[in-house]
This record gives C-alpha cells, structure tokens and sequence, in this order.
C-alpha cells in the first residue's frame, strides 16, 4: 500500500510540479531535474502519439501507425531541440548570459514537458473525436487545435519559468525570442518531414510520406502562390 | 587540444576580453591553437553544408563534402590574410597600442567567435540540406547563415577593438593614477557604459568593418561552389563570372517566382 502511494508520488510529482511551476525548487535539490523533464517528454508524447495515430475512420484499427505515431511526437520535440541547442548555447554565451545557461535549459525544458503533458490530457479528447467523427480532414483540423492548445499552455510554462531569468538581465528577453524564432522554425520542417502523424486511413501505412524530403515553407509558398 | 577548447570557451564567454583581463594585457590565446579550432569548426559547418550534394536534390557527389569542409575554413583564412594589413595599418591609425601580434590574436578570437556561431548552427542547416530540395533555398538559408554569424563576430570584433582603445585613452591620462573600482563582469558583445569613443575611431571601425564583409562575400564568390549545383558536374573551382551579389539576387528572384 505504501509503495504503491509512493510509486504515484514519485511519477505524478514531476508532472505537478511542471504544471504548478515548481521546477526550479526541485531543481535545487535535484541536478536530475531536465532528465525528468525528458522522461515525462518521452512518456506523455508517446502516449498521445499512440492515441493520435489510432485514427481509423472507416478502416481497421492499424497497430504500425500507433507505433509510428507515438514514436515520433518525441522525436519531434527531442530532434528540434537538438538541432537548436548548439546555437543557443553560443548565442547565450555571446549575450553574457552563460552563468544562468543552466536555468535557461530547465526552462525550455519545462516548456517541451507542459507541451506533451496538455498534449496527454487531451489524449481522451482525441479518442472520443475519433469515435464521433470518422473524416480525416475533421481529425486532422482537431488536432491542430489540440496542439495549439497545447502550445499555448508551453508558452504559459515557459514566461512563468523565464521571467525569473528576465527580471536578472533582460537581454533573456532576447534569447528567449531569438530561440523562439529558431524552434518554430526548425520544428516546423521537422513535423513536414516526420509526416504523417494520424495517417489518411486510404493510404498505406508508412512511416515517411513519398515526399517527405521537400521544404515545408516551398511547398507552402508555392500553394500560396498558385491560389493568386 | 582540450586547452584550445577551454580557450574558445573563454572568449565565448567573454573571459578574455574583460576590461580587467585587457588592462593586465592578459588577452594572450594560442595562436596555432585557434588556427587548429579555427579549422575544425569550419570543416564542421562545411560538412553540414556539403551535405545538399547527397540529399535527394542534389547532385549526388560526395566530394563536395569534402570541398566544402575544407573549403569554409580556407575562406575565413583567405579573408584574414588579405585584410590582416590593413587591420593593422586602421588599428595604429585609431591610436590603440596593439602590436601586431595582439591584431593576430584579436582576429583569429573574432574568426574563432564566427566559426563558433557557424558551427552551432550547423545541424540546423545539416537538417534542411537533407530535407530540402531546392538548390536556391539552401543558397539564401546559408547567406543568411553565415550573415548572423559575421555580425556576431565584427560585434565582437568591434566590442573589443574598442575595449583595448578605452585602455590606451586611460594610460595616457594623467589621473589615472588611482586604482579604479572593479567592473562587473560583462558578456563579450557588452557595451562599456562609462567611457565613450571618440567619433572619428568609430566611424573608422564600422569602414573596417564593411570592407571585412565585402572582401569576405567576394572570397566566397571566389571559393564557389561550396553548396555544388544539383544539376552539373563536381568541380573543385568554377569559372570567373558575374559577383557575389548578383548570383544570391538571382537566387531569391528564382526561389519566390
């Protein structure tokens, strides 16, 4: 009994304490606190990719794309951040903001959990949509509400975790937007080319599209082009 | 070499280029330790940019790879090399009491803060080199690259030019005989608050500061193709023909038509 309440304390406690903005105390006692903000990445995105790759419309219930789905809301988040934490790394150093590099990361870390944990709380949400509505263009509209719900509760994080950091010096302010820019635009490639999330039920299940190594912001010039 | 990257460190800290660390004359940083870093960032940018020429848009040579990787530090080094000389000659000319061996040193910590900024956005542009199919995005995404990174590193440049002029306006005043207070420690593009520069010194530097820009776009016009078109063979060099300018005008008119 015990252990069990213990074993529900210790894995909805980092989620609480991302949600009420707790971070930074645990962070004082604990040097582990981004690697737990990295587990709760990996566990709450992959359940609500699994969720968001059950769709299944009219068709069958497809085990490959729940699979695919769930591994990839991660790597979306986890390969963005890769690919944009070197530059924020120089550019912070660049700034004479190094001393609080450690708080920054924490923060942006804060941030990616409170993306994937809105994006789990949603998850049933999600579940009861599929069940109600078998057109893949509604799921696919409903769930880029999801994530912008989703995004603005990140953004809520992450002010609350950052403006410690502002009040400090407030050429945070600064970085905090430069990344921003970056971040939007590298995760935006990055979720064009990690396409498709739910899966049109008419098409094959693959973990690529055929064209999956194009430029999303050509693409989008060129559509926006032809409307004209 | 792990001394070499703990003195990159430091002058991405801002370290070396305190006002306290200046006034010491402690701006002291390996020269062939830079010029080893120097290289290796470089051929790390270029390995990210040469990475187009295998995706599926490009032309599928893998030694543009190559090229590039040694081609993006022999830019920077070819820059330095022409406009080392007349560095030197603005630098006596503004007044600072820089021997030419601290010119050396303030140059290549400016190339080692360039190629530093490159290099950390190297996987960003790695990615989209893999994952983009037009030859004339990649061109702009890396001009503008590259432009963030060189003002990163004139600014640095600037920054601590202006530090060291600071220095020379105080030694040869007389009432600096006192000690003066200690500084907060400021960050390496951080302006000095207190002392201001003569106007004319400024002007001069933001000169430099353009002729190092131009001279750096023509070397690379020079040093093309470093991106290696999707649609004609592998060359280490290509012909003389139009300028820098024209080709990246070229580019974006192609790309948004």
């Amino acid at each position: 009994m015990a252990r069990g309440i213990a074993l529900r304390r210790s894995l909805l406690w980092p989620i609480d304490d991302v949600l009420r903005g707790g971070t930074s105390a645990i962070a004082r006692e604990s040097s582990l606190n981004v690697w737990r903000m990295g587990g709760i990445l990996l566990a709450c995105g992959s359940f609500h990719g699994a969720i968001l790759g059950s769709f299944i419309g009219h068709g069958s219930p497809r085990l490959a794309q729940i699979i695919y789905s769930a591994a990839k809301i991660p790597l979306l988040l986890l390969v963005t951040s890769a690919l944009t934490l070197p530059s924020f790394f120089v550019v912070n150093n660049l700034l004479g903001l190094r001393a609080d590099f450690i708080a920054s990361l924490r923060a942006l870390a804060a941030s990616q959990a409170a993306l994937t944990i809105t994006l789990a709380s949603l998850a049933p949400v999600t579940l009861l949509w599929y069940l109600s509505d078998p057109d893949y263009s509604d799921a696919i509209l409903f769930n880029a509400g999801s994530f912008v719900i989703a995004t603005a509760a990140a953004q809520f994080a992450l002010r609350r975790e950052y403006r410690p950091l502002i009040q400090q010096n407030a050429r945070h302010r600064l970085m905090l937007r430069v990344w921003l820019a970056v971040y939007a635009f590298v995760g935006i490639q990055m979720g064009w080319v990690l396409r498709p999330f739910i899966g049109d039920p008419d098409m094959p299940v693959s973990f690529f599209r055929p064209n999956a190594f194009t430029n999303a912001y050509l693409f989008l010039m060129h559509l926006i082009l032809g409307k004209l | 070499m792990w001394q070499w990257i703990l003195t990159l460190d430091r002058i991405l800290r801002g370290q070396t280029t305190q006002i306290s660390a200046l006034r010491e004359d402690k701006f002291d940083i390996p020269i062939y330790g830079m010029a080893v870093i120097i290289q290796t960032l470089g051929a790390i940018y270029g390995l990210c940019m040469g990475l187009f020429s295998i995706s599926p848009g490009g032309s599928g040579h893998a030694m543009q790879i190559i090229a590039s990787m040694l081609k993006v530090p022999a830019l920077f080094v070819c820059t330095l090399i022409v406009t080392f000389p007349s560095l030197y000659v603005f630098n006596a000319l503004v007044g600072s009491r820089l021997l030419i061996l601290s010119v050396l040193r303030l140059l290549l910590a400016s190339l080692a803060v360039i190629l530093a900024v490159l290099a950390s956005i190297g996987p960003i542009v790695g990615f989209f080199s893999f994952t983009t199919t037009s030859y004339e995005f990649m061109i702009l995404l890396n001009v503008f690259v590259f432009t963030v990174a060189g003002l990163l590193g004139l600014a640095f440049l600037l920054q601590t030019l202006h530090r060291m002029t600071i220095l020379r306006s105080e030694a040869s005043a007389t009432s600096m005989t006192q000690p003066s207070p200690p500084e907060p420690e400021m960050g390496p593009l951080e302006h000095p608050r207190e002392h201001v520069l003569a106007r004319h010194v400024k002007t001069v530097f933001r000169i430099w500061v353009i002729v190092f820009g131009l001279v750096g776009c023509q070397m690379a016009w020079v040093l093309r193709p470093f991106i290696g078109h999707p649609n004609q063979p592998f060359t280490w060099f290509r012909h003389p023909d139009s300028n820098f300018f024209q080709a990246v005008a070229k580019a974006a008119i192609k790309l948004f038509s």
